[in-house]
């Protein structure tokens, strides 16, 4: 390495500045309560999650940058992120995390409150109108496909009552609206 | 011989009857019992876990209920269906104040979870209940020198500590049939299909990602054990003609089409036509 005469000025913001009075503090410990959230604040910020994660490259905020803004209590901002929506759910960075943070889980959590706050994309609002209305994502349309391969025309044993019943009473019921 | 609750999931009657008509074929080689669950729907998926926790708890928490009526473990073909049961009975099996409020609302449907079953998945349920010996005993027709890719499915390996499935299991199953095991850099990597709802563009630049890197490997056939994968690996090969101009010509087969295949059956019993990328020619290449 030479050295040069020169020196770059540092550039006058680097980020965004963080506003402290936006924070909140009580996010964190929300999200530490919430299923697999134990060991939120092991982590030390090494993003193995991001290296892992096959569509990093394309988010805004990583893997690793979303753990931290939570850590800070950026509720907002990561309630409101599309990239907790984009998570394909794999796992690589879970299952790489040295510190065992469940970070898929907690992204799984991060939905939850978004989905609690209404904020939920609308084709995943037509998914849980799907699960409400037909008890099911996908519903046999082919009989005579099944018919063809030997097997009932009805899947059997199916019943959708149940199903439907339950979620009607859980949080997707609110989310569908009303009664229906 | 074993008897197993199956549990369909709403993918697989609905979009692959190959997958189901194959599964059954494939156990009656070896006596084994698939009983359909009754009064069971669908697993919710990724998207209701997503949206709905507790929801998503409930309704798998019953279907596990529902499966120990009878005391035998579930057995699924689907690897959707595989995740939501191991999560929802790993964590409610360690998290017993959860279990009191799940089982408090089931109290209504008349179902009590209590954690003395399993959920697994066909293949496993497979391997280490008849075992690769008596596997081998009934391939008739060895898939000789065929090079497949596994793709093995997100929520089947991982997170490993829920999961609980090795990978070895998935690629003794395919060297069994006489068949190697084309080994590729992508191969723990996502299909895509779970992003599909959200981003397009985005689920098929993952399809190609893997598609790409099967067959750069050297790969004739991949295989998969979930109706998601299969779906979006066969069908996105039609998309990305379109959106990428690019021809991969690699038949999707279901882990138990390539069974019933080594074990000598015909292309219509393994119900080939259904799938969308033609293996038929390379099968006849083989001599088949």
């Amino acid at each position: 390495m030479t050295e040069t005469e020169e020196k770059a000025d540092p550039p006058a913001v680097m980020i965004e500045p963080i506003d402290i009075s936006k924070l909140d503090p009580d996010f964190r410990e929300g999200i530490r309560s919430m299923p697999n959230g134990e060991e939120l604040s092991a982590c030390f910020a090494c993003s193995t999650c991001t290296a892992a994660c096959p569509i990093a490259n394309t988010w805004k905020y990583k893997p690793h940058q979303l753990i931290r803004m939570i850590l800070l209590g950026m509720r907002e901002e990561v309630l409101s992120s599309e990239e907790i929506w984009l998570c394909l759910t794999c796992f690589e960075c879970q299952e790489r995390c040295p510190q065992n943070v469940r970070v898929t889980d907690i992204f799984f959590d991060c939905k939850n409150l978004a989905a609690e706050e209404g904020m939920i994309p609308d084709s995943i609002v037509g998914l849980a109108k799907e699960l409400v209305d037909k008890g099911q994502l996908y519903v046999v349309t082919a009989d005579w496909e099944r018919e063809d391969m030997d097997l009932e025309p009805e899947v059997p044993g199916l019943s959708t009552e149940e199903f439907k019943t339950i979620l009607k009473g859980t949080r997707t019921g609110q989310i569908v609206g009303g009664d229906e | 011989m074993p008897s197993y609750n199956l549990y369909m999931g709403c993918s697989v009657p609905a979009n692959y009857p190959n997958y189901e008509t194959t599964l059954f074929r494939v156990a009656d080689k070896f006596g084994i019992e698939l009983i359909y669950m009754e009064g069971v729907s669908c697993c919710g998926s990724p998207n209701l876990r997503a949206i709905d926790y507790m929801g998503w708890l409930i309704v798998n928490a019953r279907t596990l209920a529902v499966a120990e009526k009878n005391g035998h473990d579930i057995v699924t073909p689907c690897n959707g269906c595989f995740g939501s049961l191991k999560d929802v009975y790993h964590f409610l099996t360690h998290n017993a104040d959860y279990k009191e409020k799940v089982n408090a609302k089931l109290k209504k449907t008349g179902v009590e979870f209590k954690g003395t079953i399993k959920p697994r998945h066909f293949i496993e349920a497979l391997y280490n209940d008849i075992g690769i010996d008596e596997i081998k005993k009934k391939i008739t027709k060895p898939l000789d020198g065929v090079g497949i890719a596994i793709h093995y499915g997100c929520h089947l390996l991982r997170p490993k500590d829920v999961t609980e499935f090795k990978p070895e299991i998935f690629d003794d199953l395919i060297r069994v049939t006489g068949a190697s095991v084309v080994e590729y850099p992508l191969w723990k990597q996502c299909c895509g299909a779970t992003v599909l709802p959200v981003n397009e563009e985005l689920a098929i630049r993952l399809a190609r990602d893997k598609l790409k890197s099967m067959k750069e490997a050297g790969a004739v056939f991949t295989t998969v054990s979930c109706p998601a994968c299969g779906n979006q690996l066969d069908l996105q090969q039609l998309g990305l003609k379109e959106s990428y101009g690019e021809e991969y010509n690699l038949p999707v087969l279901f882990i138990t089409q390539i069974l019933g295949l080594a074990m000598g059956m015909g292309d219509d019993e393994v119900g080939l036509e259904m799938n969308r990328v033609p293996a038929g020619p390379i099968l006849e290449h083989l001599g088949g």
